[in-house]
């Protein structure tokens, strides 16, 4: 379970950045705005940015930018990037097409 | 749903490594990998390993690859490819993407050896075409055969820089220059001082402001970082390239094990997420293990040894050994695995500065900063001595396990001892002949035959030469120091190619006597 | 850009030469080398234009993890060039959003 989930904690203001533009996620195209922004919103664990941003849920299914994401999420909250719970694991491990997965072989 | 007695993820070399082990004891082995070879990252490792010889060390990378299929085939393991392992579960269960279906198998036991993937790290114009990770340069010229491109700007000195940035010379193109952030070189000297004798110049405690170019990489600008790892304004430098490659680390690809349930941890001496487990690689789910980079960052060496471990230990669980072979095997690998983790570059040694070697020479910081040796500081190491007669000069001052320099030399000259980090000292009673094994031996292409008495005023310098095209005998031309300066005029006097030195060539100049200790790499004019 | 020959490992074998047509034009390549390897010695840099800002994209990992280097290939989009191997007569197009046509992109 994550221990970063203190929703009582009150966070700085938000304040923008200069690399607030970068592309993160570029599968989804999500910028560190965007996530700097979903934790301000209230989005405490790498679920909850997953499911509200989409990122990591594009075709590379967050090979890349997990760990970019979890860096910023991180001091955005003002812990360390190994506090926060990766976000869920569940398969398919890769992205797969439906018309595949529908396929199952006994 | 088809039942296996062994499930290894992963056919690259610890997995490889486990289906081998426990396909010897008699069980009945299935490994799937999603590429459409096998050998995991081994067929991109052009460059000689280091270690001892139990370790295979000067014996190159995708070699070692080719040994190991070769090995896993004799066993009798299968490997399907183009089989993507998208599920694992608690009780063993797996599902697997093959072609356009999804199959499912079961394991009594399951070995996981899923790999690492690249880190990254963002900057202005990282997703411009031309912006790559250091892996995907390796794939393009080392297994396809395709320039990555003609100028290329590397970022991140640990080993993977610096290896994949002599590579990009091997392959013809040009390295502009290697930057990394932190203050010091990462990985081994002697690969750095490799890139430095080219004249590859280093750029410590800087950083990748923006890669420059409209729809693709035209260029890099990059800029000083300061204790806070911010860019110092006005130190800005600009360089043209149409390539920028990454090098920032590597971190476990263990998603699947979280997926099944293991225990995890978040360990940055081990590169991130990785399963809690027992020294043979069992997690905390019985009969689901882990061997090589997913359970924690090293190199192919280590994964080999860890996936004989984790083979050994489910060949056991299982039945199929019994304990006291089993203890006898684990005892040995554990000895191999230990010699390789141990020196400067070891995990107890992750991320301090150590001052002096283990014989208590100075360790060079020219060499931590620059990549290369200052002319003073390397008479100070064993294997750097002077004597009258052809002999080696050692320019190795780290402690790194290797030691295939030693046995090399057929006469002896060269002494590493028990300890396979020691470094290696020349033996003054033993008589050098000239012959070359030891400069073709050193993975770290660190040895160099010099000879001071040549000719009346010149001396002749041995180097080892892994480029093309090779010069010719009589090719006039530069002698470059070890910082990649033209110091004097040099003329090619001998080149050696042999079977046994493994495509190092042997090039010999002649120098002005002064520059015996100065010319360390030539340049034809 | 195709190494012609290696110091260390000679010649890189190749399979058949054959040609594949990129946006229409016709290229060759070498039979069962991945697309993008291809595409790379023609000196193609620009595989797809992303979906929401149009932004440029090509070889990335070159292992088939970051899917960068999606291109629609004999009409289907998404496909991994990298980990796609050539094939005589292939149609290879640039990538628009999910579409090879530009005119689908948005804005």
């Amino acid at each position: 379970m994550n221990t970063i989930n203190d929703r009582s904690k009150i966070l700085k203001e938000f304040v923008p950045a200069n690399d607030d533009d970068m592309i993160i996620c570029r599968c989804e195209e999500i910028t560190k705005g965007e996530i700097r922004r979903a934790v301000h919103d209230g989005m405490f664990t790498l679920t909850e940015i997953r499911r509200y941003l989409r990122t990591g849920m594009g075709l590379c299914q967050g090979q890349t930018c997990s760990k970019l994401v979890r860096g910023i999420v991180a001091r955005e909250l003002g812990v360390s990037p190994a506090e926060l719970e990766p976000a869920t694991s569940r398969a398919p491990m890769r992205p797969t097409e439906m018309r595949v997965l529908g396929k199952e072989v006994r | 749903m088809k039942r296996y007695d062994l499930i290894v993820v992963g056919a690259g070399p610890s997995g490889l490594s486990a289906a081998i082990e426990a396909a010897k004891k008699g069980m009945n082995v299935i490994v799937f990998d999603e590429n459409a070879k096998p050998g995991g990252q081994l067929f991109k490792q052009i460059h000689k390993f280091f270690g001892s010889k139990e370790h295979k060390a000067k014996i190159r990378g995708f070699k070692i690859g080719e040994d190991l299929l070769k090995e896993a085939e004799d066993a009798g393991v299968q490997v399907v490819l183009n089989a993507t392992v998208i599920g694992l579960y608690l009780d063993k269960e797996i599902t697997v993407r093959i072609g356009d279906e999804i199959r499912h198998y079961k394991g009594d036991a399951i070995i996981v050896a899923t790999g690492a993937s690249e880190n990254m790290v963002t900057f202005d114009g990282w997703t411009l075409p031309g912006v790559i990770g250091a892996g995907a340069a390796q794939t393009m010229m080392n297994l396809h055969g395709v320039q990555p491109g003609k100028k290329v700007l590397m970022l991140g000195s640990g080993n993977v820089g610096l290896v994949v940035s002599y590579q990009l010379m091997q392959a013809g193109c040009e390295v502009a220059a290697l930057v990394d952030a932190a203050p010091r070189i990462g990985g081994y000297g002697v690969h750095a001082a490799k890139l430095a004798r080219c004249g590859v110049p280093f750029y410590l405690s800087h950083t990748i402001v923006k890669a420059e170019g409209e729809d693709r990489v035209t260029g890099v600008t990059i800029a000083k970082v300061d204790q806070n790892w911010q860019t110092v304004p006005g130190s800005e430098k600009y360089f043209d390239a149409d390539t920028i490659c990454l090098a920032v680390g590597l971190s476990p690809m263990s998603q699947l094990l979280k997926m099944a349930g293991c225990e995890m941890e978040d360990n940055p001496k081990k590169g991130g997420q990785v399963p809690l487990c027992d020294k043979y690689g069992e997690t905390s789910v019985k009969g689901i293990f882990v061997a090589g980079d997913v359970s924690g960052i090293e190199e192919a060496s280590s994964a080999m040894i860890e996936g004989r471990m984790a083979g050994t230990a489910a060949a056991c669980e299982l039945g199929f050994m019994n304990e006291k072979e089993r203890d006898e095997k684990l005892a040995a690998l554990e000895e191999a695995l230990e010699s390789l983790r141990q020196g400067m570059f070891g995990p107890e040694n992750k991320g301090k500065l150590l001052k002096k070697t283990d014989e208590g020479c100075d360790i060079s910081m020219n060499l931590l900063e620059n990549g290369y040796l200052g002319e003073e500081e390397v008479k100070q190491y064993p294997g750097v001595t002077k004597t009258i007669g052809i002999h080696p000069v050692m320019e190795c001052t780290q402690n790194i396990p290797c030691n295939p320099c030693q046995d090399a030399c057929p006469k002896n000259c060269i002494k590493i001892g028990e300890n396979i980090t020691s470094l290696p000292a020349v033996d003054p009673d033993a008589q050098c002949i000239g012959c070359g094994m030891c400069v073709a031996a050193c993975s770290g292409q660190a040895i160099f035959l010099v000879n001071e008495q040549f000719e009346k005023d010149y001396a002749s310098v041995t180097l080892p030469y892994e480029f093309l095209p090779l010069p010719e005998k009589g090719a006039e031309g530069k002698a470059l120091d070890r910082s990649g300066n033209e110091v004097c005029r040099a003329e090619v006097v001998e080149i050696k190619t042999s079977k046994a030195f493994d495509h190092t060539n042997l090039l010999t100049i002649k120098v002005p006597v002064d520059m015996a200790m100065k010319a360390r790499f030539f340049r034809a004019s | 850009m195709r190494i012609e020959e290696h110091p260390i490992l000679g010649r890189t074998e190749k399979g058949k030469e054959v040609s594949f047509f990129y946006d229409g034009k016709p290229v060759t390549g070498f039979e069962g080398e991945p697309i993008a390897a291809a595409l790379k010695a023609a000196g193609v840099m620009v595989h797809r234009h992303t979906k929401k800002y149009g932004k440029p994209r090509g070889i990335f990992c070159a292992i088939g993890r970051c899917t960068d280097c999606v291109m629609v290939v004999d009409g289907r989009p998404n496909v991994r060039t990298c980990v796609t191997p050539l094939k005589e007569g292939m149609r290879v197009q640039t990538q628009y959003g999910i579409s090879a046509e530009k005119t689908k992109m948005k804005g």
